[in-house]
Order: structure tokens, then C-alpha cells, then sequence
């Protein structure tokens, strides 16, 4: 993909999508309109303070100098259903994350360009500090946050700068590039193993505008966001329950017994009994039982539901066990909660395998 | 804040009152010469305020920096029944201070003749020496001099001149508190010298220090990772656990956030906690009496804090939880009985059981998980503190700690709190009262953990049986 010009991409986004709303708007009905035209206006108000770009600009940001490069990403690819699904994932992911700071994003554009939201995220991922302001308000303030914390990032993914600058730059952030900023959150997402399952083969359409001649000339780039996660698969590590289920099918019910073994040494301390591993620990209450048990406390029965109904409340369960396993210092678990939920066994194996190597040796 | 001692002594009794009932004010404190709220009351004969005082717990023997106590002063002041309220509640009648004065030197030098009857009759020495080899009979005038020898000797007491002896090597004076500490929350953790780990648990680490000369432990809250939203709660949350006007409350002086650690200082308590004393070996022995003193200490502080409003929330009441002060301003020094050869470490009574509030469960802290669930009313294992009667929950709690002190046994010692939890909240498990426990014991525990909430007495109601109990034995 060709560097876009600093802020080039943006303004003519924010000029289509600005009309699209406009032209959109006029044809609803009045009262709809007012309501609309509040609700921009109230939020313009709000942000315009801290958001670098006006919305009336002339045509002078449209020029381009001879040979000189912007690029965007199509209208219609925005709408795809798969990206769609992406950027979803991935703003639950960061809300996740830091849901304890109480943070909330809601717009991928909107809320990442500016630095702030990286910051927190990088700081939670990768446990360090990033020493910057914590609010700026000016363009200049924002860049140079958003530099500190990309370099951090950076420095973490240990990327080559000739890797990175290709996918995402400062200004590029800074100018709420879409494209930058998913690639951005992909490589975080894969680095840290976020625990979610990206889609695979997320492609998007790039107008790339250049000017030759005097003339405007454009061409459509396909610009790939994530390929497949068996290409990516190397650079996880494949751990002992892949090559189990892979390999020695034959092996699983050995262990399968030998967990059940020593979840049942904890569990008929209070009457109970595991016959079945596949179906018996997917609704969460033998996993927060067991923590309390292994770790020497009582589970006060309304942190959690003792005999779970829906799925929200199994996975409110499951979740709820997945804390207290981190509290005691274990790894947060790679399975979601809602894999075990749905009863895959290899994410239930994954997690009690986990404990088990902790707590074998207690008496 | 200081001119609590004009208002006592001046005598504005409806000020003092406001002032006692702010918890974080400390009525032990002592002015710049260490004068306690009682000694200035005592001193300007302000009966109402002493009787207030001594109700709320003041300590009737501390000493202010000459070592006078509260009855020196009202001695020599001639304030008669300021000095036989100060007997009645346990006054050290032949207290010396740093000239070895006792009360009765200054109510003869000062021909305090009605006083000093009254002193001599409660057992005050007439034959005492002071550092100058002085007795009350030689400060006194010749008339009553002859009156208070008569009725010594009348007395059965030796006349013999008992000679001055400085016992102040054996450290059982109490001065007023520094009343710093009850005005710094916020503590910057560089003013802590912290010497020594104490323990480590689940919860924290505690460690031994100084912080301006007085001897204090820290806990260091064992959070996961100290996030701003966990600061901020952690800065609203402790400034009402310095409760400083209870004297069966123990305050937690202040706190300090240093980022990335959350400390709850408290002062030092050499005995550490109930639990240590009765289920641990400590070297102390605890009677039947020691015991009942306890509970009645405890049920006093539970009282206290269930007036609260709003209460403190999220305090679990477990003999963990209580903690032991040796607080030598209660007791008598030169009572007969603690005159044995080493008696002064043999004391009981001068223990007190304090409730820390520094073992308050702080909103974020090791949420979704109970360590004492022993201690707790099936009701709290089971619901939200939001839907039950707390105080009632409390109430349980307080059965299981009787049940402890009468026992001297661990409640479901051979379980994991896992199995107890389950067992107390959905199986009916209960601490069984052996035979041979005292009628009275077995049927106040019964009471206090009822199996309906709403049937359980509460602390005022509780108090007078331990009272009457306490009596009887």
C-alpha cells in the first residue's frame, strides 16, 4: 500500500461520510431530523475541542502535489459483512480489557486516534507504564503522545520499522485511518493472544488517488487485514492438546481420567462427583467451586449461580471461575468462556489440565 | 480541633458531647503537656463531663507528663464527688506522680478536709513518703493530721513510714495518647520504618514500624494490580475506619497510597489477636472471667458500631478480627492483689478486646471469596450483605465467638472453608456446645444465633446478661 499523505485519507472520508449523513438526513422526516441535528451538534460540541479536523474545509486539503499519494478505504468495503464482524470483535476485545478501568469504546475511528485508548490497553496487555499526559487536548499534544505510545508498542511487538511503518504511522492513527488502525489492533490482538477467534481472510478495498501529469489517477489496492489463522497458527504455540487431539486420540482418555481423578480427591469434600469431564464443568459451578476449595475460601452463593438456567448465567459462571484463577496467579486461561459454555472439550481440558498442574501436589 | 480542652474546661457539656460523638476524635488524647480530657475536667470540677468521659470509655489512670492523675487533680481541687466517681470506677487511690505525691499529699496540703477522710476511708496510704521523704500527715494541718491517723489506725493501717520507692522502671504508667496520631489520615510511606515482616496471608502483609515514635503495624492489602479506580475507592473507603471515641474500637490511624501499594496503619498490639490468645500459645491465660470481660468488650464495640449510620460495611466480626490491648491506665497498680512478688505481668485485667477495624474487607479486595465463613450467619454465606439484616448476621457472628471463648476451640477446625461454607449455608452444620458448658453461656449462645435473623437480640440487648453474668461469677 502506498503511505497516505499525512491526513489526506481522513478529510475526504469525513467529507463523504458527512454528506452521505447530510443528504441522508433531509429525507427523514422533520421531527427525526431535529433530534439528529441536536444529537450532532451536542456531540460536535463536545468533541470538537480535542478532534483535529474541522468538518468545513476547503478545497485546498483536496490538492496534491505532483506524484504525491492518498489513499482510502472504499465506502462499500466499510459495509462488509466480515469487516464488520472484525472491528466488533475487536472493540469487544479492547472493552474487555478495560472494562475495569471502566472504559468504554464504542467507535473505532473515533475513539483510538488519538492516543489515550492505546495507551490504557498497551499498559493493561504488556503490564508496563507509559509515561505521557493524561489528557491533551491539542493536535501537537495528541501526535505526541500517540508517538510515545506507539514507539512503546512498538518496541513490544519488536516489529522492524520497516514493517510497521508501512502498516500504521502516527499520523496515520492520528487521521483515524481505518486501515491503519486495524492492522494496529490485529497485531496486538495476535501478539497477545487475545482470547478471541479473529475471522479469517478480512480483506478491504483501498481507492489509492495519485496525481500524474496534472492528472488525478486512481486504482483500487486490496489490502489484506488478516489472512488465515493457520497461517498465523505458527506463532502460537501449539501446546500439548492440539498434539494430543491430533495424535494420540487414543492417550485423551488416560487423561481424562487422571483429571478426573483429582478433581473428584477436591470435590467430594463437599458430596460431589465427577463422572463426566465433556459435560459436567461447562455450566462454571464445579470450576468456582473448585477454586475455593484449592485456594482455601468459601464462595458466597451469590457471587455466583449455584444452578444455572441460561447460557448468560453459565457464562457469567465460567467467566467468574476464569477471575478467580487469575487472582490466584495463574495464566489467564486461553479458552473463552463461552467455548467452555458450548462444551469444547479441548478448552475444558485446557483449563483443568492448568489447575491441575498447579494443585497436584497439594495434600 | 485543641480547644475540645476549653470546652471541657470551661464545662460546655453540649459541645463536648458533639465532639465525642465524632468518631474520628480521640477522647484519650492529651494537650501539649499530655492533660487528658478527663484530667481538665477533673481539674476545673466539671462533674457532668467527667461522669461523660467515663462512660465513653476514658482511661481513668492515665497520667498527664508530671504523672498526676485525673484524682490528683480533683483532689487538690477540692472537687469531692469528681474524686469518689473516680474511686467508684477504679481510680488508683495511691497513685504517685513525678515529686511522689499521692492524691492524698495534696488534698491535706490544701486542707481538703472532707476529701481527705474520704481518700483514707477508700484505702489511701496516710504513711506514704514522697521523693523528700514526706508523709500526707506531715503536709497536713495538726487537727486533721490527728483525724486521718485516728481513723488510719482505726483502719487496721501500719503506721510505719513505707519509705518512696521510684517504680516508675516498671513502665506500668499510661500518659494520654499522642494526640498526633488521630490527626494524620493521609501518611506518606517514607515516615514508616518498617523493621519487620509479621505475617503474610491471603489478604496482605503486615509489618512492624515506627511512625512517629509510636509503635505501629502496617498491612500491605494484597491486590492484584492497583488500578485508579481501586485507588480512588480505597481513599474514600478508610477514612471511617478511624473510629478514635470508642475504647473498644481499634482505629486505623491513617493510610497510605503509594501508588502501586494500598497500607492500613493501626497501632502495634503486642498480644496480637483474640484468636492468637486463646487458640495459640501466647503465654497468657485467660479465665473464665478474662473471657467474659472480653465478650463484653466486643459486644460493647459491636454496639458502638452498629449506631453507625450509615454502618461500616463489609466488617466480618471473627475472633480474628478482635485484637488484645494491654492498657495498664485501667487497673489499679497498688490494689493488694497486684502487689505480688511479679504480679504486674500477671495481670488480667488490664486486657482489653478491641475490634480492628484495620480487618475491614475494603470493596475491592479478594471479592467473591470468604476466608472465615465459619464465622458467618447462613444467611451472609448466602446473600448479598444489601439483603439480609446485617446486624442480625453480626449477631450470629458474635454466638460463634462465645462459643470460642467458652470452648477455647477453633469452630470447624478440622474442615476447609470450602466445606464449611457449603455445609453451615445449605446442609444445617452448627458448632455443637459441649456439656458441661455453664447454663448461662449455653442459652445466650442459643439465642444469639437463631435461625430466624429477625429473632436474634441485639447488642444493647446483650450487654446487660454478659453485665449480669459478670456479676454473678
Amino acid at each position: 500500500m502506498a503511505s497516505p499523505g499525512p491526513s489526506g485519507t481522513l478529510k475526504k472520508q469525513k467529507e463523504d461520510s458527512f454528506l452521505g449523513e447530510f443528504i441522508g438526513t433531509i429525507t427523514r422526516k422533520k421531527k427525526q431530523k431535529e433530534v439528529v441535528d441536536l444529537q450532532e451538534e451536542g456531540k460536535n460540541a463536545i468533541e470538537s475541542p480535542s478532534s483535529p479536523t474541522s468538518p468545513d474545509m476547503g478545497p485546498e486539503a483536496f490538492m496534491l502535489e505532483e506524484n504525491e499519494e492518498r489513499s482510502m478505504i472504499e465506502p462499500g468495503s466499510r459495509e462488509d459483512a466480515k469487516v464488520k464482524e472484525l472491528i466488533m470483535m475487536l472493540l469487544d476485545w479492547i472493552n474487555d480489557e478495560l472494562a475495569e478501568q471502566r472504559i468504554i469504546v464504542k467507535d473505532i475511528e473515533e475513539d483510538i486516534f488519538d492516543g489515550q485508548i492505546l495507551q490504557k490497553l498497551i499498559e493493561k496487555l504488556a503490564r508496563v507504564r507509559v509515561e505521557v499526559p493524561e489528557v491533551t487536548q491539542s493536535e501537537i499534544g495528541q501526535k505526541q503522545k500517540l508517538r510515545i505510545v506507539l514507539d512503546t508498542i512498538n518496541r513490544i511487538l519488536n516489529l522492524t520499522p520497516t514493517w510497521n511503518q508501512q502498516k500504521w504511522t502516527v499520523d496515520s492513527i492520528h487521521s483515524k485511518n481505518l486501515v491503519a488502525i486495524l492492522h494496529l489492533l490485529v497485531t496486538l490482538a495476535r501478539h497477545f493472544r487475545a482470547p478471541i477467534r479473529l475471522p479469517e481472510n478480512v480483506a478491504v478495498s483501498v481507492v489509492v488517488v495519485q496525481k500524474r501529469d496534472g492528472l488525478l489517477q486512481t486504482r483500487r489496492v486490496i489490502e489484506e487485514i488478516t489472512g488465515t489463522n493457520d497461517d498465523i497458527g505458527a506463532r502460537f504455540e501449539r501446546d500439548a492438546f492440539d498434539t494430543l487431539f491430533d495424535h494420540a486420540p487414543d492417550k485423551l482418555n488416560v487423561v481424562k481420567r487422571s483429571l478426573i481423578g483429582f478433581v473428584n480427591k477436591w470435590l467430594n469434600k463437599v458430596n460431589l462427583e465427577v463422572t463426566d469431564l465433556d459435560n459436567q464443568f461447562h455450566d462454571g459451578v464445579y470450576l468456582v467451586l473448585l477454586m475455593g476449595l484449592l485456594e482455601g475460601y468459601f464462595v458466597p452463593l451469590h457471587c455466583f449461580h449455584l444452578t444455572p438456567t441460561s447460557f448468560e448465567q453459565k457464562v457469567h459462571n465460567v467467566s467468574f471461575a476464569f477471575e478467580l484463577m487469575v487472582d490466584a496467579g495463574l495464566p489467564q486461561p486461553k479458552a473463552r468462556p463461552e467455548d467452555v459454555v458450548n462444551l469444547d472439550l479441548k478448552s475444558t481440558l485446557r483449563v483443568l489440565y492448568n489447575l491441575f498442574t498447579k494443585y497436584k501436589a497439594l495434600p | 480541633m485543641d480547644d475540645i480542652f476549653t470546652q471541657v474546661r470551661e464545662g460546655n457539656a453540649f459541645h463536648v458531647r458533639v465532639w465525642l460523638d465524632n468518631t474520628e476524635n480521640d477522647l484519650n488524647q492529651g494537650d501539649d503537656h499530655r492533660f487528658s480530657l478527663l484530667h481538665w475536667a477533673s481539674r476545673e470540677g466539671r462533674t457532668n463531663i467527667v461522669d461523660m468521659l467515663i462512660q465513653r470509655g476514658a482511661r481513668i489512670n492515665a497520667t498527664n507528663m508530671g504523672d498526676d492523675t485525673a484524682l490528683h487533680l480533683a483532689a487538690s481541687h477540692g472537687h469531692r464527688d469528681i474524686v469518689l466517681m473516680l474511686l467508684h470506677n477504679k481510680a488508683n487511690i495511691n497513685a504517685i506522680n513525678e515529686h511522689g505525691n499521692t492524691p492524698l499529699h495534696y488534698s491535706c496540703f490544701w486542707s481538703q478536709d472532707i476529701i481527705s477522710e474520704d481518700l483514707v476511708n477508700n484505702g489511701a496510704l496516710v504513711s506514704m513518703c514522697n521523693k523528700f521523704g514526706e508523709t500526707p500527715l506531715d503536709k497536713a494541718k495538726p487537727r486533721m493530721a490527728k483525724i486521718l491517723k485516728d481513723r488510719a489506725v482505726a483502719l487496721g493501717q501500719d503506721l510505719n513510714r513505707i519509705p518512696f520507692k521510684d517504680r516508675s522502671w516498671l513502665g506500668y504508667k499510661t500518659r494520654s495518647r499522642d494526640a498526633t496520631l488521630s490527626r494524620n489520615a493521609g501518611i506518606d510511606i517514607s515516615q514508616l520504618a518498617l523493621t519487620q515482616q509479621i505475617s503474610n496471608t491471603h489478604s496482605g502483609s503486615v509489618w512492624r514500624g515506627t511512625w512517629q515514635g509510636n509503635d505501629i503495624v502496617a498491612k500491605i492489602l494484597k491486590v492484584q494490580e492497583v488500578t485508579s479506580r481501586i485507588a480512588r475507592d480505597f481513599m474514600e473507603e478508610f477514612p471511617r475506619l478511624r473510629i478514635f471515641n470508642h475504647p473498644n474500637i481499634l482505629p486505623v490511624l491513617g493510610a497510605c497510597n503509594d501508588p502501586q501499594n494500598l497500607i492500613v496503619i493501626s497501632q502495634f498490639m503486642p498480644f496480637g489477636s483474640l484468636y492468637n490468645v486463646l487458640h495459640e500459645e501466647t503465654g497468657l491465660v485467660i479465665d473464665q472471667n478474662q473471657a467474659l470481660r472480653f465478650s463484653l468488650d466486643v459486644a460493647r464495640g459491636m454496639e458502638f458500631l452498629h449506631t453507625l449510620e450509615p454502618m461500616v460495611p463489609n466488617f466480618y466480626l471473627t475472633s480474628r478480627h478482635v485484637l488484645i490491648d494491654e492498657d495498664l491506665a485501667k487497673i489499679n497498680i497498688d490494689d493488694p492483689k497486684y502487689m505480688r512478688e511479679g504480679a504486674v505481668n500477671g495481670i488480667d485485667e488490664d486486657l482489653t478486646a478491641r475490634i480492628n477495624m484495620a480487618d475491614y474487607k475494603f470493596s475491592f479486595h479478594e471479592r467473591g471469596k470468604l476466608y472465615a465463613p465459619a464465622w458467618l450467619a447462613p444467611e451472609a454465606l448466602q446473600r448479598k450483605p444489601s439483603e439480609i439484616n446485617v446486624r442480625a448476621a453480626d449477631m450470629w457472628s458474635f454466638a460463634i465467638l462465645l462459643w470460642e471463648l467458652a470452648t477455647r476451640e477453633v469452630p470447624f477446625a478440622d474442615m476447609s472453608p470450602m466445606e464449611i461454607g457449603m455445609k453451615v449455608a445449605l446442609e444445617g452444620l452448627r458448632v455443637q456446645i459441649p456439656l458441661g458448658t455453664s447454663q448461662h453461656t449455653t442459652r445466650l449462645v442459643k439465642i444469639c444465633m437463631n435461625e430466624e435473623p429477625g429473632k436474634r437480640p441485639r447488642f444493647d440487648m446483650v450487654i446487660p446478661i454478659l453485665e449480669k453474668m459478670k456479676l454473678s461469677s
